[in-house]
């Protein structure tokens, strides 16, 4: 037991009860953080489509070159015609070249491109040829950015996942 | 009955009031932690950088790309008035500008190629471009923008869209909008 001075002694005070901690403090900060990170939070969601950038015909000789042994990759092509090649060519549409197939004509519907035929001409393509996964998107300068992801969005959806886009080269006469 | 009232101690003392109780946040505190631990597992700067912007139309797609993991992100909105690039949003005029304004498409093209630098000098990933477009947009600006994306060095070009699984099924070619 401690021995104190008669003068330290009176000064002395009993055992107090623990108090509680605080909490005011970190109340507040949390209160602070709390409502920035919820503006901070995404409400809808927004997702990605990915551009492919190589060059899948490019490169260091043709397909029959020899050598590689690489497999012949085969071009397909969706070209999306404007209002501005409608004018020139009496054509709005879509056209899907294939090389060794006929040129497939889907032509729009009250200036609006039949995406649903689209959708078939994608899935007959894969299913003949199970193995293309390649495809290049040809847009013409008018053409409305909702109309590139649509198209982008049916080759992907059919499982051709490497998609190449390419502005069409128009010429004004 | 006689009480005596010199007995101190027998004496019954009762405070007017009652002391006050003490109010107990514990568990507030607590509801307010999770949600701080959940906030903050839910916001990442990836997200910030990606978030839907008001005053913008995007295109619904089916298909969701997944981003690259440990991609450094430069974002590039086109709203139908204006241009705005980086995280810090800054405005580089209007769209037209991007094929007429040969000075302001020098400007956007240093700027993303200082952006891809500092990626690949700080970060060491991949350089990812994000274009967030309304959907009015002609592909004109779209192929410009990708362009000089190329151009600066990006690797990745990402395009922004709302998910949406049965846009397809739901699209009415002689109605459409």
């Amino acid at each position: 037991m401690a021995v104190y001075k008669p003068s330290q002694a009176r000064q002395q005070k009993g055992q107090t009860a623990p108090q509680e901690p605080n909490l005011v403090p970190i109340m507040n900060l949390f209160l602070t953080i709390i409502p920035f990170m919820l503006m901070m939070v995404v409400v809808s969601q927004v997702s990605l489509v990915a551009l492919n950038f190589s060059q899948g015909e490019g490169g260091g000789g043709g397909p029959g070159a020899g050598g590689s042994g690489a497999e012949v990759l085969e071009k397909v092509e969706i070209h999306t015609m404007g209002k501005v090649f409608q004018q020139n060519n009496q054509f709005l549409g879509m056209e899907v070249r294939e090389k060794g197939s006929d040129l497939k004509r889907i032509p729009a519907v009250n200036d609006n491109y039949d995406y649903q035929a689209l959708d078939l001409v994608v899935k007959d393509l894969r299913s003949r040829k199970p193995n293309l996964t390649e495809v290049t998107v040809v847009m013409y300068p008018d053409v409305l950015f909702q109309d590139l992801m649509r198209t982008i969005d049916i080759c992907k959806s059919n499982g051709l996942t490497s998609v190449n886009y390419k502005a069409a080269a128009v010429q004004y006469y | 009955m006689r009480m005596n009232t010199s007995d101190r101690s027998a004496r019954k003392v009762r405070r007017k009031f009652d002391d006050p109780k003490t109010l107990s946040i514990t568990s507030l505190l607590d509801v307010l932690t999770i949600i701080l631990v959940f906030l903050i597992k839910n916001v990442s700067t990836e997200a910030v950088k990606v978030s839907a912007e008001a005053g913008m139309q995007y295109p619904t797609t089916i298909t969701n790309d997944k981003m690259l993991e440990e991609a450094g992100v430069t974002p590039i909105k086109i709203f139908p008035d204006r241009v705005v690039v980086g995280t810090e949003g800054l405005d580089f005029g209007t769209p037209a500008d991007l094929m007429n304004n040969a000075k302001k498409r020098t400007q956007i093209s240093e700027y993303l190629k200082l952006e891809a630098a500092d990626i690949y000098k700080s970060e060491s990933t991949e350089a990812c471009l994000i274009v967030q477009a309304d959907n009015s947009i002609p592909c004109a600006y779209i192929t410009e923008v990708v362009r000089i994306g190329t151009n600066a060095g990006y690797t990745y070009i990402y395009f922004a869209t709302l998910e949406d699984a049965d846009w397809l099924k739901k699209y009415n070619v002689s109605s459409a909008q």
